[in-house]
Protein backbone atom coordinates (compact mmCIF):
# COMPACT_ATOMS: atom_id res chain seq x y z
CA UNK A 1 0.00 0.00 0.00
CA UNK A 2 2.87 2.34 0.60
CA UNK A 3 5.28 1.13 -2.04
CA UNK A 4 5.56 4.63 -3.48
CA UNK A 5 6.82 5.93 -0.09
CA UNK A 6 9.68 3.45 0.23
CA UNK A 7 11.43 3.50 -3.06
CA UNK A 8 14.93 2.12 -2.84
CA UNK A 9 16.97 5.29 -3.58
CA UNK A 10 15.37 7.21 -0.70
CA UNK A 11 16.17 4.45 1.71
CA UNK A 12 19.72 4.20 0.45
CA UNK A 13 20.21 7.90 1.10
CA UNK A 14 18.89 7.49 4.65
CA UNK A 15 21.25 4.59 5.36
CA UNK A 16 24.18 6.54 3.94
CA UNK A 17 23.27 9.55 6.07
CA UNK A 18 23.05 7.43 9.19
CA UNK A 19 26.47 5.87 8.59
CA UNK A 20 27.94 9.31 7.89
CA UNK A 21 26.59 10.61 11.22
CA UNK A 22 28.28 7.70 13.01
CA UNK A 23 31.56 8.54 11.35
CA UNK A 24 31.56 12.23 12.20
CA UNK A 25 30.65 11.94 15.87
CA UNK A 26 33.29 12.40 18.52
CA UNK A 27 35.69 14.54 16.49
CA UNK A 28 37.41 17.24 18.50
CA UNK A 29 39.01 20.16 16.69
CA UNK A 30 42.02 21.83 18.23
CA UNK A 31 43.98 24.87 17.12
CA UNK A 32 47.38 24.56 18.69
CA UNK A 33 49.99 27.20 17.88
CA UNK A 34 52.88 26.18 15.69
CA UNK A 35 55.97 27.86 14.34
CA UNK A 36 58.78 26.88 12.02
CA UNK A 37 62.08 28.67 11.47
CA UNK A 38 64.46 28.17 8.57
CA UNK A 39 67.87 29.53 7.86
CA UNK A 40 67.95 31.31 4.50
CA UNK A 41 71.73 31.64 4.33
CA UNK A 42 73.40 35.10 4.54
CA UNK A 43 72.70 34.93 8.31
CA UNK A 44 69.01 35.47 7.68
CA UNK A 45 66.31 33.42 9.44
CA UNK A 46 62.68 33.26 8.39
CA UNK A 47 60.03 32.12 10.85
CA UNK A 48 56.48 31.17 9.86
CA UNK A 49 53.72 31.00 12.45
CA UNK A 50 50.24 29.57 12.36
CA UNK A 51 47.74 27.31 14.04
CA UNK A 52 47.12 23.62 13.56
CA UNK A 53 43.62 24.24 12.18
CA UNK A 54 45.29 25.79 9.14
CA UNK A 55 44.81 29.45 10.01
CA UNK A 56 47.67 31.92 9.76
CA UNK A 57 49.02 34.22 12.44
CA UNK A 58 49.49 37.72 10.97
CA UNK A 59 50.35 40.33 13.58
CA UNK A 60 51.26 37.80 16.27
CA UNK A 61 54.30 38.62 18.40
CA UNK A 62 57.51 36.77 17.60
CA UNK A 63 60.51 37.66 19.72
CA UNK A 64 64.08 36.50 19.44
CA UNK A 65 65.40 36.18 22.97
CA UNK A 66 68.93 35.55 24.23
CA UNK A 67 69.73 32.82 26.73
CA UNK A 68 70.17 35.65 29.25
CA UNK A 69 66.49 36.61 28.66
CA UNK A 70 67.25 39.89 26.85
CA UNK A 71 65.00 40.46 23.85
CA UNK A 72 67.29 40.68 20.83
CA UNK A 73 64.67 41.14 18.09
CA UNK A 74 61.18 42.27 19.12
CA UNK A 75 58.96 41.51 16.16
CA UNK A 76 55.51 40.85 14.82
CA UNK A 77 54.61 38.50 11.99
CA UNK A 78 53.70 40.20 8.72
CA UNK A 79 50.52 39.76 6.72
CA UNK A 80 51.94 36.51 5.28
CA UNK A 81 52.50 35.15 8.83
CA UNK A 82 56.28 35.28 8.44
CA UNK A 83 59.11 37.31 9.89
CA UNK A 84 62.64 37.46 8.54
CA UNK A 85 65.47 38.66 10.75
CA UNK A 86 69.25 38.60 10.97
CA UNK A 87 70.70 35.74 13.01
CA UNK A 88 71.83 37.35 16.27
CA UNK A 89 75.26 36.94 17.78
CA UNK A 90 75.39 34.54 20.69
CA UNK A 91 72.90 31.99 21.91
CA UNK A 92 69.19 32.63 21.44
CA UNK A 93 65.74 31.11 21.04
CA UNK A 94 62.67 32.18 19.09
CA UNK A 95 59.41 32.70 20.98
CA UNK A 96 56.16 32.67 19.01
CA UNK A 97 53.78 34.31 21.48
CA UNK A 98 50.05 34.24 20.65
CA UNK A 99 49.12 34.97 24.28
CA UNK A 100 49.71 33.37 27.69
CA UNK A 101 49.99 29.62 27.29
CA UNK A 102 49.85 29.87 23.49
CA UNK A 103 53.53 29.85 22.74
CA UNK A 104 56.05 27.93 20.71
CA UNK A 105 59.74 28.01 21.56
CA UNK A 106 62.36 27.18 18.99
CA UNK A 107 65.92 26.80 20.14
CA UNK A 108 68.74 28.03 17.88
CA UNK A 109 69.97 24.42 17.63
CA UNK A 110 66.69 23.48 15.90
CA UNK A 111 67.00 26.11 13.16
CA UNK A 112 68.50 24.58 10.03
CA UNK B 1 3.48 1.53 -12.30
CA UNK B 2 1.42 -1.61 -12.16
CA UNK B 3 1.00 -3.39 -8.84
CA UNK B 4 2.31 -6.70 -10.22
CA UNK B 5 5.60 -5.07 -11.22
CA UNK B 6 6.05 -3.57 -7.76
CA UNK B 7 5.66 -6.82 -5.76
CA UNK B 8 7.61 -9.15 -8.03
CA UNK B 9 11.02 -7.69 -8.96
CA UNK B 10 12.65 -9.50 -11.83
CA UNK B 11 16.24 -9.83 -10.52
CA UNK B 12 17.36 -12.30 -7.84
CA UNK B 13 18.90 -9.47 -5.80
CA UNK B 14 15.59 -7.61 -5.89
CA UNK B 15 13.71 -10.62 -4.63
CA UNK B 16 16.30 -11.21 -1.88
CA UNK B 17 16.04 -7.60 -0.76
CA UNK B 18 12.26 -7.74 -0.72
CA UNK B 19 12.33 -10.84 1.45
CA UNK B 20 14.94 -9.74 4.00
CA UNK B 21 14.72 -5.96 4.11
CA UNK B 22 12.92 -5.81 7.47
CA UNK B 23 15.40 -8.14 9.15
CA UNK B 24 18.31 -6.21 7.69
CA UNK B 25 16.86 -3.00 9.08
CA UNK B 26 16.72 -4.52 12.55
CA UNK B 27 20.42 -5.39 12.22
CA UNK B 28 21.05 -1.76 11.30
CA UNK B 29 19.46 -0.71 14.59
CA UNK B 30 21.86 -3.03 16.43
CA UNK B 31 24.99 -1.32 15.03
CA UNK B 32 24.85 1.68 17.44
CA UNK B 33 24.64 -0.70 20.39
CA UNK B 34 28.24 -1.73 19.72
CA UNK B 35 29.35 1.89 20.24
CA UNK B 36 27.39 2.36 23.46
CA UNK B 37 30.07 1.24 25.99
CA UNK B 38 32.60 3.72 24.54
CA UNK B 39 29.98 6.45 24.37
CA UNK B 40 28.99 6.09 28.02
CA UNK B 41 32.64 5.77 29.16
CA UNK B 42 33.47 9.04 27.34
CA UNK B 43 30.37 10.81 28.68
CA UNK B 44 31.32 9.79 32.21
CA UNK B 45 34.95 10.85 31.68
CA UNK B 46 34.07 14.30 30.35
CA UNK B 47 31.39 14.86 32.99
CA UNK B 48 33.93 13.94 35.69
CA UNK B 49 31.95 10.99 37.06
CA UNK B 50 34.91 8.66 36.56
CA UNK B 51 37.45 11.01 38.14
CA UNK B 52 39.77 13.70 36.85
CA UNK B 53 41.03 11.58 33.99
CA UNK B 54 41.64 8.02 32.88
CA UNK B 55 44.79 7.81 34.98
CA UNK B 56 45.34 9.77 38.20
CA UNK B 57 48.94 10.93 38.68
CA UNK B 58 48.41 12.18 42.22
CA UNK B 59 48.80 15.44 44.12
CA UNK B 60 51.75 17.68 43.32
CA UNK B 61 52.91 20.27 45.85
CA UNK B 62 53.82 23.55 44.12
CA UNK B 63 55.21 26.01 46.67
CA UNK B 64 52.38 26.90 49.07
CA UNK B 65 49.81 25.43 46.69
CA UNK B 66 49.02 22.00 45.42
CA UNK B 67 47.11 20.49 42.54
CA UNK B 68 45.81 17.10 41.55
CA UNK B 69 47.02 15.92 38.17
CA UNK B 70 45.66 13.26 35.83
CA UNK B 71 46.11 12.04 32.29
CA UNK B 72 42.90 12.62 30.33
CA UNK B 73 43.60 9.44 28.37
CA UNK B 74 45.93 6.68 29.43
CA UNK B 75 47.47 6.47 25.99
CA UNK B 76 50.30 7.71 23.77
CA UNK B 77 50.28 11.31 22.45
CA UNK B 78 47.89 11.94 19.57
CA UNK B 79 49.09 13.63 16.36
CA UNK B 80 47.66 17.09 15.58
CA UNK B 81 48.85 17.62 12.03
CA UNK B 82 51.81 19.96 11.59
CA UNK B 83 51.69 21.00 15.27
CA UNK B 84 53.09 17.59 16.23
CA UNK B 85 52.03 15.14 18.90
CA UNK B 86 49.78 16.29 21.74
CA UNK B 87 49.04 14.86 25.17
CA UNK B 88 46.14 16.08 27.31
CA UNK B 89 46.31 16.47 31.08
CA UNK B 90 43.65 17.49 33.58
CA UNK B 91 44.23 19.21 36.91
CA UNK B 92 42.29 20.39 39.93
CA UNK B 93 43.60 23.09 42.27
CA UNK B 94 43.43 22.55 46.02
CA UNK B 95 40.34 24.10 47.61
CA UNK B 96 42.23 26.78 49.50
CA UNK B 97 44.35 27.89 46.52
CA UNK B 98 41.53 28.37 44.00
CA UNK B 99 41.15 32.04 44.97
CA UNK B 100 44.89 32.67 44.95
CA UNK B 101 46.05 31.05 41.71
CA UNK B 102 45.65 33.09 38.55
CA UNK B 103 47.04 30.64 36.02
CA UNK B 104 48.58 27.19 35.77
CA UNK B 105 51.05 26.12 33.07
CA UNK B 106 52.59 22.84 31.97
CA UNK B 107 55.85 22.32 30.13
CA UNK B 108 58.39 19.59 29.43
CA UNK B 109 61.66 20.83 30.89
CA UNK B 110 62.21 23.83 33.16
CA UNK B 111 60.63 27.01 31.76
CA UNK B 112 63.04 29.78 30.77
CA UNK B 113 60.63 32.47 31.96
CA UNK B 114 57.01 32.97 32.98
CA UNK B 115 56.30 34.07 29.43
CA UNK B 116 57.55 30.72 28.16
CA UNK B 117 55.99 28.67 30.96
CA UNK B 118 54.36 26.31 28.46
CA UNK B 119 50.72 25.55 27.75
CA UNK B 120 48.05 27.09 29.96
CA UNK B 121 45.31 25.19 31.76
CA UNK B 122 41.76 26.08 30.74
CA UNK B 123 38.50 25.65 32.54
CA UNK B 124 37.11 25.64 36.05
CA UNK B 125 39.78 25.31 38.78
CA UNK B 126 38.05 22.13 39.91
CA UNK B 127 38.75 20.53 36.54
CA UNK B 128 41.17 22.27 34.20
CA UNK B 129 42.60 20.87 31.00
CA UNK B 130 45.80 21.49 29.03
CA UNK B 131 47.10 19.97 25.83
CA UNK B 132 50.86 19.64 25.86
CA UNK B 133 52.98 19.20 22.73
CA UNK B 134 55.38 16.27 23.11
CA UNK B 135 58.50 16.64 20.90
CA UNK B 136 59.54 13.29 19.44
CA UNK B 137 63.11 13.84 20.66
CA UNK B 138 62.06 14.18 24.31
CA UNK B 139 64.65 12.46 26.51
CA UNK B 140 63.93 9.51 28.79
CA UNK B 141 64.73 11.54 31.90
CA UNK B 142 62.54 14.49 30.89
CA UNK B 143 60.55 16.24 33.58
CA UNK B 144 57.09 17.73 33.54
CA UNK B 145 57.18 21.23 35.04
CA UNK B 146 54.13 22.81 36.61
CA UNK B 147 54.12 26.60 36.98
CA UNK B 148 51.50 28.34 39.11
CA UNK B 149 51.10 32.11 38.88
CA UNK B 150 49.33 33.87 41.75
CA UNK B 151 47.15 36.96 41.68
CA UNK B 152 49.72 38.55 44.00
CA UNK B 153 52.35 38.22 41.25
CA UNK B 154 54.17 35.32 42.85
CA UNK B 155 55.27 32.30 40.83
CA UNK B 156 55.86 28.79 42.08
CA UNK B 157 57.18 25.80 40.21
CA UNK B 158 57.43 22.06 40.73
CA UNK B 159 58.38 19.12 38.57
CA UNK B 160 57.67 15.42 38.34
CA UNK B 161 59.40 12.89 36.08
CA UNK B 162 57.57 12.43 32.78
CA UNK B 163 57.82 8.67 33.33
CA UNK B 164 55.70 9.14 36.45
CA UNK B 165 53.29 11.54 34.78
CA UNK B 166 52.65 9.39 31.73
CA UNK B 167 54.11 5.89 31.33
CA UNK B 168 52.19 5.59 28.04
CA UNK B 169 54.07 8.62 26.68
CA UNK B 170 57.41 7.14 27.77
CA UNK B 171 56.57 3.87 25.99
CA UNK B 172 55.65 5.85 22.87
CA UNK B 173 58.89 7.85 23.04
CA UNK B 174 60.89 4.62 23.28
CA UNK B 175 59.23 3.50 20.05
CA UNK B 176 60.20 6.77 18.35
CA UNK B 177 63.86 5.95 19.14
CA UNK B 178 64.97 5.98 15.50
CA UNK B 179 63.85 9.58 14.96
CA UNK B 180 65.82 11.02 17.87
Amino acid sequence: MSSHLFKYPARRVMVAGFLALLGFSGQALAHNPMCECKSLGDDQIRCTGGFSDGSGAPGVTLDVIGYDETILVPGKLGSDSTLTFKRPEGEFYVLFDAGPGHIVEIDQADIE
Amino acid sequence: MSKAAAVAPSSALGRWWLKWRFHINILLLLIPLGFMPKYFADASLFRGDSGLGEREIGTVQVGPWSLQLAELRNEAPRPDGPAGYMKSFNAALCDTCIDQVKAAYLRIGKPRSLRAAGVIFFGTPYRMGATLPIPERTKDDAELWITLEGWDGSMHQASIPLSEASPATMAWLAQQGGKR
